[in-house]
């Protein structure tokens, strides 16, 4: 990728924290990566992976112990404050004037990001309305809800025109509808051409959004690529749904015996994954098969979240793991 | 000048999200004079000595009720950056297309103004309600005492702000350096009549400078020559305490 095509540009970063009370914390382990202009970057890993650390190192939160990251060719580090120009961020806490109202916290943060005062009304209704907050704009933040909060957290950052947008599990705590409004914002965000650098732990969210992916386990990357690269490094695992009339009770204890990923039962389904070097999937259709009275069957290969506990089941047992 | 004047902003509407807040910025320190002084000006009848003058406690009292509001505002300001930390809104302001200076400066400029406003209704009442001889020909002079005052203060405090992640710890910080500053400080007493080590301590006492600065300016009790030594031990103070803030913010905040 030339320097032209990249937003941002990771090398071998690494962060060491310090504690008094304890051992250091390699939050960062040699990290290196890529994002492309323009394009949905998502960040997955389990908690305490590194990602948490690295969009802050990105942000200007905090400085690496070593290793160099490059926001619009600009070292985050040593042009901390010409980064920030290019910027905006919803962290992962919650980060609302609690004792404003609605409509302060956007003329707030409109001023901050130098929208003309002229145009702060405009803007603010025009996302206040995007995000459903319109009846509570007189309110103080401080009486609405966990979600409420939340969304007027992540809807600020769509009243300003940055390049680079940083989303640190943005829609936790939102309801499906509007998760699916913020979901849908991020998208045309991107399709102006605003670079989205994404951490979720919803991998349906990421399948759905994300141009790619990079998969982080204990500060470094264990995978990156499209969607469904990722999904074709865990290609050993096949997905089993089963739709039955009638099951035997002692199905269940004895599917439970075998080396299954995921056993599910809901009402008149089961649903199973299965690392097919291990078992092969038929031989789990035939058992069911043979217990229960089957209407239909379908058998696909493995989602996001099948590769990414494949990846990190591989690493934690020290079977190794891609790159 | 125009994030300066964004923090400002944003200063202000916190501000006044409650009226009970500004008037206790407001009265406060003439509150403070009006109880706390006026009994001491009875105790002390005869006046206190100061630099070869005897003057009325009031007066020499002053000085010392701005210089703690000074101090107060700047705890206040400081606490803030828990209140801040807490909303999740510090670690947001640092993501801002601001330098972490402008941040500092913004957000002690609209407390300073209320530091002004303190000294303006404080002083007038003294010199109305007390008979307080001001020296008029200096008043222009206690704005830059009072605003820079307060700023060195902030700055200072902020370090430990920062730094001390607990504000219950905090608050023991601040209980145990306002206890120490105050008392080891001529702002409710000449340091003539101290023991030595006393003096000394209150001698390199930056609450004893920015004291010291604001009674010359208001009764215009001191040397002219100490005081401008003192004011510019107080200057590089801020300055450094700036810097050390500053510098604290640069390496990265946890959360």
């Amino acid at each position: 990728m030339s320097p032209t095509d990249a937003a941002i540009e990771v090398e071998n970063l690494v962060k060491i924290y310090q504690a008094k009370s304890a051992r250091p914390v390699r939050a960062l382990d040699g990290l290196s990566f890529s994002v492309k202009r323009g394009e949905i970057f998502g960040l997955l890993g389990e908690n305490g992976a590194g990602k948490t650390t690295l969009l802050r190192i990105l942000a200007t939160l905090l400085r690496p112990t070593s290793g160099r990251a490059t926001l619009m060719g600009l070292d985050v580090e040593q042009r901390g404050y010409d980064v920030r120009k290019h910027i905006c961020a919803v962290l992962q806490e919650n980060a609302v004037e609690v004792f404003l109202s609605v409509e302060d916290n956007f003329a707030t943060y409109a001023r901050f990001h130098s929208i003309p005062r002229q145009e702060i009304r405009a803007v603010s209704d025009r996302v206040i309305g995007q995000f459903g907050l319109g009846e509570f704009r007189k309110q103080k933040v401080i009486d609405l809800s966990g979600g409420l909060k939340r969304r007027v957290q992540v809807a600020k950052v769509f009243m300003v025109d940055k390049p680079v947008v940083f989303l640190d599990e943005a829609t936790t705590g939102m309801d499906p509808i509007n998760k699916r409004g913020t979901l849908e914002a991020i998208r045309e965000q991107a399709r102006q051409g605003r670079t989205i650098l994404l951490t979720t732990h919803m991998l349906e969210e990421a399948e759905e959004l994300c141009d790619t992916i990079a998969i982080i386990d204990r500060g470094s990357v264990v995978a990156v690529g499209d969607p469904d690269r990722i999904k074709s490094l865990g290609s050993a695992v096949v997905e089993i749904h089963v739709t039955y009339e009638s099951l035997d009770e002692g199905v269940l204890a004895e599917l439970s015996r075998l080396p299954l990923l995921k056993l599910e039962r809901r009402h008149s389904t089961l649903d199973l994954s299965v690392n097919s070097k291990l078992i092969s999937p038929f031989a789990v259709l035939q058992k069911v098969g043979q217990v229960g009275d089957v209407l239909s069957f379908e058998v696909n290969s493995g989602s996001l979240e099948d590769a990414f506990i494949e990846l990190l089941g591989k690493r934690k047992t020290g079977k190794g793991g891609a790159s | 000048m125009k994030m300066i004047r964004a923090v400002l902003y944003r200063e202000y509407l916190i501000r006044t999200t409650s009226l009970t807040w500004a008037f206790y910025d407001l009265f406060m320190p003439l509150t403070y004079m009006l109880l706390f002084g006026i009994g001491l000006d009875r105790a002390f009848a005869s006046g206190v000595q100061s630099g070869g003058r005897i003057v009325g406690y009031n007066s020499f009292f002053l000085a010392g009720v701005l210089a703690m509001a000074s101090f107060g505002i700047a705890i206040n300001t400081a606490y803030g950056f828990f209140v801040d930390r807490e909303n999740g809104m510090l670690s947001e302001f640092l993501t801002y297309p601001m330098t972490r200076g402008e941040f500092l400066v913004g957000k002690i400029l609209f407390n300073s103004l209320l530091a002004l406003v303190q000294a303006l209704v404080t002083t007038g009442a003294g010199a109305l309600l007390l008979g307080i001889p001001l020296r008029w020909d200096r008043a222009g002079f206690l704005v830059p005492g009072v605003v820079v005052g307060t700023a060195g203060w902030f700055f200072f405090l902020t370090t430990f702000a920062l730094r001390i992640r607990r504000n219950d710890m905090f608050n023991t910080f601040i209980n145990i350096a306002y206890f120490l500053l105050m008392f080891g400080s001529s702002m409710f007493y000449p340091l003539e009549g101290l023991p030595l080590w006393l003096r000394v301590f209150s001698s390199v006492n930056p609450l004893t400078w920015h004291a010291d600065v604001l009674r010359y300016l208001t009764i215009g009790l001191g040397s002219a020559d100490t005081i401008l030594a003192e004011s510019a031990a107080f200057m590089l103070f801020t300055f450094l305490s700036f810097l050390a803030a500053v510098r604290t913010l640069q390496r990265g905040i946890v959360k």
